[in-house]
């Protein structure tokens, strides 16, 4: 037996370590320590209401939209305000733009890299794979920052700026989009689907979302792409077996995404073992007994984030979300999957989630975003209003719930004579890397590192690498 | 990492043309404010002067100056600067990982002692002796100060960096502390904003690497260059503000016709930044365009400013444009001076408040 730790973990979005402890080669159990705290729902306590918008979007960088949506959503319950059509189209459009935006750096810059490793020096794809994803100038992976920055236009001309947008309000956005803007909207749309149509899928969006089995995808591939990024990902994926890498957990939730007139363009679900059934929140709870926080209700309404850092057996400043007492694992996959697109559902009949699901899943629903992106840019109406006015909010309980592009999020906030009087977030990545439980039960990513196994000499071994970057943890939002 | 290397060699060696370098050296003058001459020096000093390395960090933080920094604007800058960089520790972007990435970080500080350049995205949260930010099994404070010791110049980035931010907001639980209060001795140069602007992020950067030497600084530390003027002084609204015309509501006829955001709480006249020039994500927008107020994101104490979405309901003397003459007479004089201007809004909150709200509102500006 021996323990390695690996950590500071680079590529991933804020600070992570992971404490492993293996059986000759092969991992026997993992510990995920989320090692950054900050305090963000203690700093909300106080405040006025909307000043959420402008503080709980900066916990993360990368998804602060989905933080500004979360945080409009659940002051819109309060308010009773419910966005004209056109803030609908536009909010939905910057948060679609910031998560597929995710989902490409994601790929690019953090996890295509890691083939570029020296271990992998003799594979007949190396050389091609180190050619287009190195760091820092891999060909690849520049057309992809370009492609990138252009497609963030989308958030700049709705939404001024990216990060930490201002623009996304309750009652819809802040700007009216005169016919030049609609326009260049269009434009960085249409951009971005060429991008994915010649260079990274090399499929139309439209074709690749239809295809229903991995077979399917590689004969497709294999006569009208075969030199795509993603044909040469299945190469790798198929050599490496990442089909079987990191297998998830046996429940996913999807909060449910782009809601346009009260209805989710992807399925609200909670799948388990084959069953699709509706989320119920009460049935979300926080276990804390292996998280740094004194002891507290567990309910995300009620519980708050005291700090307790010295805590015996607590080893994380992430909590453990619980549904229904079992983990879960969020992100692409789940909604995929709970939203039932072909190659997701024939993929997890096949071999449950693991590294390679993951990564596909986020291009699947690339594919089937976009082309939903230009008819929410085309709906947009001209003369008619982004947002509506409301009544300051003085009291009244709200959650929001969102998909951010590595899953599920919700923000739970209570607001008692016209200030913040509680606060909760639970980020995606606090579901995925939770700690153990009461039970000892171990976090998806704690669970999907059991079996993997390094190699002679390797102090960060590459498959613990792929199977942690496969879930695209985000750590700033983790423990906020 | 060879350490005669000029930035030169490393730019061509990825792939830069030499007409593109060209390219490159004019665009960075001119983002610099500099004449065309200095293109010349520029491309000089990076084709003679060996290459300084750059070591960044992350504290307690977003990772939005990141984020920001590789969307920078021009593709040209963007390749040339990250190629520059070569970024030899960054944990958001770096290719090693673990103990690899531990052992660059050791390196550097040994083989490049004095020499290279520390930049900092977040701050050290120093309560329960910096528990709140391991980093590599011990706390990030220890880290950036033996980083710090061995540094030649320090770019503090962003907000985080540079004063503390929404993390040392009230009660700033962990006590996020401004890199500034736990080194001492060493040149920084904070470039605050939340995120900073990305070209603006890119101009600093080459311009500390090219000629070895920070850029002007005002008395808090920042670049002149970028900081030297309000969000307010260039914003395109501006004649609106002059002129009286206000947005009132965020769905009013007025916000369609683009007026002034004053009255909905903006902060452009006290902020210094390059917003309203620079503008964001390649020169589009800037949160102002969109229609929303400038919360002031680059000054320091911002996340306390709140609420940030209070109303000015009415401004005496502003207002109706049939007094155009006499706002943009008042006005002219208030915005001299950022103090000037805040006493004259106390005096209009205070005029369209109850004495009770009127002690409540003093009591948040004292606290
Ligand atoms: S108050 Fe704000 S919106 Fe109005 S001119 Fe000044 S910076 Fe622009
Ligand atoms: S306009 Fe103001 S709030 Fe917005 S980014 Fe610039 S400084 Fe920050």
């Amino acid at each position: 037996m021996s323990r390695l730790v690996v950590g500071p973990f680079n590529r991933v979005e804020g600070d992570l370590e992971v404490r492993l402890t293996f059986d000759g080669y092969t991992v026997s159990e993992a510990h995920v320590v989320s090692p950054m705290f900050r305090g963000f729902e203690t700093i909300l306590l106080d405040r006025a209401p909307e000043d959420a918008l402008a503080i709980a979007p900066r916990i993360c960088g990368i998804c602060s939209v989905s933080q500004s949506v979360a945080a409009a959503t659940a002051l819109a319950k309060m308010a009773h305000v419910i966005p004209p059509m056109n803030g609908q189209f536009s909010t939905q459009l910057t948060l679609a733009c910031e998560n597929l935006s995710d989902h490409l750096t994601h790929f690019y810059l953090f996890f295509m890299p890691d083939f570029t490793n020296a271990v992998y020096e003799n594979k007949p794809w190396h050389e091609e794979l180190h050619k287009r994803f190195r760091i820092p100038d891999g060909t690849s992976r520049l057309k992809a920052m370009e492609a990138r920055a252009k497609f963030l236009h989308v958030t700049g001309i709705i939404a001024g700026k990216w990060p930490h947008t201002l623009a996304i309000q309750p009652g819809g956005t802040t700007l009216e989009l005169d016919q030049g803007a609609r326009i260049r909207l269009m434009r960085a749309i249409e951009g971005y689907r060429n991008f994915l149509e010649r260079d990274c899928l090399g499929l139309p969006l439209e074709a690749f979302s239809e295809i229903n089995s991995i077979d399917a995808l590689r004969d497709e591939l294999n006569t009208k792409a075969p030199s795509s990024d993603l044909a040469l990902l299945l190469k790798v994926f198929d050599d490496l077996d990442l089909w079987s890498a990191g297998p998830g957990a046996d429940q996913f939730i999807s909060f449910g995404a782009y809601p346009i007139n009260g209805e989710k363009t992807l399925r609200q679900g909670v799948w388990d073992a084959g069953e699709i059934k509706p989320v119920d929140t009460g049935a979300i709870i926080e276990d804390i007994s292996h998280a740094k926080y004194p002891s507290m209700p567990t309910s995300p309404a009620e519980s708050h984030s005291d700090a307790d850092p010295e805590k015996a057996d607590a080893y994380s400043w992430c909590k453990a979300p619980r549904y229904k007492g079992r983990t879960a694992e969020v992100g692409a996959y789940a909604r995929q999957l709970i939203d039932g697109a072909p190659l997701i559902k024939e993929l997890h009949s096949r071999t449950g989630s693991s590294v390679a699901g993951r990564i596909l899943a986020r291009w699947v629903e690339t594919a089937r975003i976009v082309p939903l992106m230009e008819i929410w840019a085309h709906s947009l109406q001209r003369n008619e209003n982004y947002l509506s006015e409301y009544a300051p909010i003085e009291q009244g309980e709200g959650i929001g719930l969102v998909e951010a592009a590595r899953g599920a999020l919700g923000h739970w906030m209570r607001v008692e004579n016209g200030l913040i009087s509680n606060y909760q977030i639970i980020a995606p990545t606090t579901w995925n890397f939770s700690p153990r439980d009461a039970n000892g039960v171990a976090g998806p990513l704690e669970t999907a590192l059991v079996g993997a196994k390094k190699l002679e000499g390797e102090k960060s071994p590459v498959s613990v690498q792929h199977i942690v970057r496969s879930f695209d943890p985000c750590m700033v939002c983790t423990a906020h | 990492m060879s350490q005669t290397q000029t930035f030169y060699d490393m730019i061509r060696r990825q792939g830069v043309t030499r007409r593109s370098f060209a390219k490159f050296c004019g665009l960075t003058a001119a983002s610099l404010g500099l004449a065309p001459a200095y293109a010349q020096q520029i491309s000089h000093a990076l084709e003679t002067r060996p290459r300084t390395p750059v070591v960044w960090m992350h504290g307690l933080e977003c990772t939005c100056c990141t984020e920001s920094f590789i969307r920078s604007a021009h593709p040209l800058v963007k390749d040339v600067v990250l190629s520059m960089l070569s970024l030899d520790y960054d944990d958001t972007i770096m290719a090693a990982a673990g103990h690899q990435a531990e052992e660059i970080l050791q390196e550097t500080l040994e083989n490049h002692h004095g020499e290279y350049i520390l930049a900092v995205e977040g701050n050290p949260p120093l309560n329960e002796d910096g528990m709140y930010c391991i980093d590599g099994g011990r706390p990030f404070v220890e880290k950036l100060q033996e980083m710090a010791e061995g540094a030649k110049a320090i770019i503090a980035w962003g907000s985080c960096a540079s004063w503390g931010c929404v993390q040392a907001a009230k009660p700033n639980p962990t006590n996020a502390t401004p890199i500034d209060r736990v080194i001492r001795g060493k040149p920084i140069i904070k470039v605050p904003g939340c995120p900073p602007i990305p070209e603006v992020m890119t101009a600093v950067v080459t311009y500390i690497l090219t000629f070895d030497r920070l850029p002007e600084l005002d008395r808090q530390g920042r670049p002149k260059m970028f900081y030297s003027q309000r969000i307010h002084d260039k914003c395109y609204r501006r004649p609106h503000f002059d002129a009286g015309q206000f947005v009132e509501q965020w769905d009013d006829e007025n916000a369609r016709k683009g007026y002034c955001l004053y009255k909905m709480g903006c902060r452009g006249p006290t902020t210094y930044n390059a917003c309203s020039t620079i503008r964001w994500n390649e020169g589009v927008s800037f949160p102002i365009q969109s229609g929303h107020n400038c919360i002031g994101c680059s000054e320091d104490n911002f996340w306390d400013a709140g609420p940030f979405y209070e109303r000015l309901q009415n401004i005496n003397a502003f207002g109706v444009e049939a007094n155009a003459d006499k706002i943009g007479a008042a006005t002219a004089g208030i915005v001299g001076g950022s103090i000037a201007l805040h006493a004259a809004l106390s005096a209009v909150k205070r005029a369209r408040k109850s004495p009770a709200e009127d002690t409540k509102q003093k009591e948040t500006e004292n606290a």
